[in-house]
């Protein structure tokens, strides 16, 4: 019995295919046979296509409150008699809507699902009453903790606007947003419906298209079609660079040093420059063999972030610590690093290292419901097959050549610098050797 | 609140019948102004019983406009009832002006709380 279940199982197909629905939305699922299944609704209505600052984190809270179909208070009640969780996050680019649950209740979640995207109410006492609350303690939150606030100001310097628009409603945003802008944010998301795509784990796509678009049809025949207003232009990226110092007196002292990329050819090669840039050991307490790892004293908190969108890359090194002055020479040792993977002195067994570790951080983050959104969501939505077969392949063709021409790319640029801290220890970017 | 402005009330049924509310019309009408809350700046829904908590719900809901211009009738109201006198008939509320900008907001809010009530005491039943 044992061995015929997982014959089954195996036998299933472990990528996802991309299916229009007839409403237009885009299904992709996986079932590798786990007991529980997830659904999530990805809709391109993140903070780069916000008309106002802070519409798309309040549209972010806002969901799972009233539709036409059921109350917030129904939704949250009935979801917890099915066992299941409903959450929402917010990128810079989508909003993700997801419902996981049991095998088996998937009408409901999906009816659910689906219920925001035909038929949400959007009035005006929610936004005062339970959203903007929510709104406000979630900026607090990013404000206080230092590795996210660098990174929203290193967003803000590198890409301006569009992308480099904050996550984040702040107490000043607040007071100018109103239910009808959340509405129209909204209304633009779904009017098109190249930018929805629907995701699913443990559930096959088939069925589970098919659930949707009964759903979906279901609640518009109830609900009015909203007038949908024109929409802004969204801009092509551009980067910039910058450099910004921040006093505070909370928690860690933190510096981001870092580059920006629009070139999306290059992508692969930045996942090896930044799995090469990593100073985090692959064992907890061990010292990490990286090059750069050497460079940074005791105590410094390092690790490099990338974070690709679908016209632009941010690659860099967030550095955390109590003293100033070996934050110094941590960032120091990054922008030494940068240079050196500029010049071409990036070993043969160091290069190979770097594309094991991205090829398996990638790999590895598709298996957790979260990197499989991240890295698929965007795929489905352009209509290409869901798998990172093909970014996997690109990594593993990166050379030393290849991988000191784009680092020389970057570092040629202008780069983008972040200080958090305390401003008397924390050095100026000319002191760490970034030019200008 | 069974005699309140939200107890039962027969006024769905008359106006739901031509013949009744011709009837009626003219006497209501006549008792609105009778009763004299107009004469003093008041429109009907001021004289909700405000201190229950689904009416205080209820209030927060009013739009910034509406929250402004009730309290302006109140303090208007409370001086012409120090003078002992009514307002000046130029300022009296027209019977057109006396909507009811409360109510809708405060049956929301009892219908939210029935709701919430239905909820914390369901009885599930595995099927």
């Amino acid at each position: 019995m044992l061995r015929a279940s997982r014959v089954v199982s195996a036998s299933k197909r472990g990528f996802a295919t991309v299916v229009d629905a007839a409403s237009g939305f885009k299904v992709a699922a996986v079932d590798n046979g786990q007991p529980s299944s997830s659904v999530t609704v990805l809709l391109k209505a993140g903070s780069r296509y916000q008309p106002k600052p802070g519409v798309a984190h309040a549209l972010s809270n806002f969901t799972f409150k009233s539709t036409g179909k059921r109350s917030a208070l129904g939704t949250i009640r009935e979801a917890e008699l099915y066992g299941g969780v409903l959450s929402s996050s917010l990128s810079r680019e989508h909003l993700a809507l997801t419902a996981e649950f049991l095998r088996g209740d998937e009408a409901y979640f999906v009816d659910v699902l689906a219920s925001f995207l035909a038929s949400p109410k959007f009035s005006r006492h929610e936004l005062s009453e339970y959203v903007l609350p929510a709104v406000h303690s979630e900026s607090a939150a990013a404000t206080q903790s230092a590795p996210t606030h660098a990174l929203e100001l290193a967003h803000a310097l590198a890409f301006r606007n569009g992308l480099g628009y904050s996550l984040y409603a702040d107490s000043h945003a607040t007071g100018n947003i109103t239910a009808e802008d959340i509405r129209d944010l909204h209304a633009h998301a779904v009017s098109n419906p190249s930018s929805v795509a629907v995701l699913g784990t443990g559930i096959s796509t088939e069925s589970l298209a098919k659930l949707f678009e009964t759903a979906v049809s279901a609640h518009k025949a109830s609900a009015k079609t909203p007038v949908v207003p024109s929409a802004t232009p969204v801009p092509a990226t551009a980067y910039h660079g910058g450099a910004a110092r921040v006093s505070s007196a909370h928690g860690p002292q933190t510096i981001f040093v870092g580059f920006g990329s629009t070139a999306s050819a290059s992508v692969p090669t930045l996942h090896a420059l930044a799995a090469h840039l990593n100073p985090e050991p692959a064992l907890k307490w061990a010292a990490s063999s990286a090059p750069v790892a050497s460079g940074i004293p005791a105590g410094i908190h390092a690790r490099s972030v990338l974070l690709p969108y679908s016209d632009a890359t941010l690659v860099g090194v967030v550095l955390e610590g109590s003293d100033g002055a070996a934050l110094r020479e941590g960032a120091k040792a990054v922008v030494g690093a940068f240079k050196d993977a500029a010049g071409g002195k990036v070993g043969k067994e160091e290069l190979a290292r770097a594309v094991a570790r991205a090829k398996f951080q990638l790999a590895a983050g598709v298996e957790a419901r979260e990197g499989y959104v991240g890295a698929f969501g965007p795929k489905v939505l352009k209509g290409e097959t869901a798998s990172v077969q093909g970014t996997l392949e690109g990594i593993q063709a990166v050379s030393g050549t290849g991988l000191s021409q784009v680092a020389g790319d970057l570092v040629k640029s202008k780069p983008t610098y972040v200080a958090i801290g305390d401003l008397h220890a924390l050095p100026y970017a000319d002191e760490i050797g970034l030019s200008a | 609140m069974l005699f309140g402005p939200l107890g039962p009330s027969l006024a769905p049924y008359v106006r739901s019948s031509r013949t009744l509310s011709k009837w009626f019309k003219p006497i209501s009408s006549w008792y609105a102004n009778l009763s004299g809350y107009r004469r003093l700046g008041l429109v009907y829904d001021d004289l909700l019983v405000e201190e229950r908590p689904d009416v205080q719900r209820a209030l927060t809901r009013l739009t910034p406009r509406e929250a402004y211009d009730r309290a302006y009738r109140f303090k208007r109201a409370s001086q012409a009832s120090v003078l002992h006198k009514d307002l000046p008939k130029s300022e009296w509320v027209n019977p057109e002006e006396d909507v009811r900008y409360l109510k809708p907001h405060v049956l929301e809010v009892v219908k939210e709380d029935q709701e919430r009530h239905v909820w914390d005491t369901i009885n599930v039943v595995r099927k």
